[in-house]
C-alpha cells in the first residue's frame, strides 16, 4: 500500500490555498515529528495537522511526546476525558542484557495493542497517545 | 524521567519496525527542548519539522534542532514558519534560512482567531476552520503528502 517516495528536494513556501483536494493524497503515509521552542505553536500545528489530515479521510495516530502534554486540547478531546488519559507506563520497557554485556531497555509489548489500550479517541477519528508528564510526583 | 522518553521512543520504534501503522499517518508533538532529539526519538519518523518564529532566539533554537536532527541522520528536516505578520518577518526568516540552508515548507500567519481559540481552550480547526492559519496548515498537509 505504501509506496516508497523519492525524497522531495523541492524547497517552497506554502501558498495560501482554498480548500484541499483529496486527490493529492493517493498513497504513502505521513510520518512526521514536530519540534520547536515552547510557545512556538508546535502543539497547535501538530494538533491541527492531525485533524485536517483526518478530515481528509486519513487514519491518524497523534503522539504527545511533550513532557508538558497538551496536544489533547488542540485536538479537541473534551477536558473531562483528557484528564483521565493514561500515560504510557514505563513498565512497557524491559531491561535486556545485550551480547556485549551491556544492559538495554527494550520495548517488548505489541505496539498496536498498546495503541489500542492507551490511546484515546479525538474528533475526526484521530487516535491520541500521551507519553505523560514528567517531574510531578514520580510520574513519567 | 528518561523512562518516559525511552518508552515513547521504544513504542515508535516498534510501530515503525513492525510496519504496524499500516497506512496511518503519525504526527509526533515533540518536547519543547532538545532532550528527545539527543536521545533519538526523531529517528522513527521520515520527516522532521522545526517550527520557527520570526525572532532571533527562535531561529537560533531551530538551527540547533536542525543541526542535531541532521547529525542523528533524520533524513528530511524542514522548517515551518509560524506567527508571520508581514514581509519584514518573511525577510528575516528568508535571510536566516538561506544562510543556514534551512528548507522552509510552510508559512503560517499570525492569526488572532487562533489566539481566541487558544484562550477558549478550543481546537483551532473547530473554532476557526476557515482562518488563515488553519488554511495554511491544510496547505502544509498537502505539502507533506
Amino acid at each position: 500500500m505504501v509506496e516508497p517516495k523519492a525524497p522531495d528536494t523541492t524547497v517552497a513556501t506554502c501558498p495560501w490555498v482554498d480548500g484541499v483536494t483529496t486527490s493529492r493524497f493517493p498513497h504513502g503515509s505521513i510520518r512526521v515529528a514536530i519540534a520547536g521552542k515552547g510557545g512556538s505553536g508546535k502543539t497547535t500545528i501538530a494538533g491541527t495537522l492531525a485533524r485536517v489530515l483526518a478530515q481528509q479521510g486519513r487514519r491518524v495516530l497523534a503522539v504527545d511526546a511533550d513532557t508538558n502534554p497538551n496536544l489533547s486540547t488542540t485536538l479537541g478531546v473534551p477536558a473531562d476525558r483528557a484528564i483521565r488519559i493514561a500515560s504510557l507506563p514505563r513498565s512497557l520497557m524491559e531491561k535486556q542484557t545485550q551480547p556485549d554485556g551491556s544492559v538495554k531497555q527494550v520495548f517488548t509489548a505489541d505496539p498496536m495493542a498498546v495503541v489500542d489500550q492507551y490511546g484515546v479517541d479525538a474528533p475526526d477519528g484521530v487516535r491520541l497517545l500521551v507519553m505523560g508528564a514528567v517531574g510531578h510526583g514520580g510520574a513519567g | 524521567m528518561c523512562g518516559a522518553h525511552a518508552t515513547v521512543r521504544g513504542l515508535l520504534g516498534e510501530l515503525v519496525a513492525r510496519s504496524a501503522l499500516d497506512d496511518r499517518d503519525l504526527i509526533v508533538d515533540m518536547e519543547a527542548g532538545l532532550e528527545h532529539l539527543s536521545r533519538g526519538t526523531g529517528r522513527h519518523v521520515s520527516r522532521f519539522i522545526a517550527v520557527l518564529e520570526p525572532y532571533y532566539r527562535s531561529m537560533e533554537t531551530v538551527r540547533r534542532i536542525v543541526d542535531l536532527a541532521r547529525d542523528l541522520g533524520v533524513g528530511d528536516v524542514r522548517v515551518v514558519t509560524n506567527k508571520i505578520r508581514n514581509d519584514a518577518d518573511r525577510d528575516v526568516i528568508r535571510t536566516y534560512c538561506d544562510t543556514h540552508q534551512l528548507a522552509v515548507i510552510g508559512e503560517i500567519p499570525w492569526d488572532p482567531s487562533l489566539v481566541d481559540a487558544e484562550r477558549a481552550g478550543r481546537p483551532p480547526v473547530d473554532a476557526a476552520p476557515d482562518s488563515m492559519a488553519v488554511r495554511a496548515i491544510r496547505a502544509l498537509a498537502i505539502g507533506l503528502s
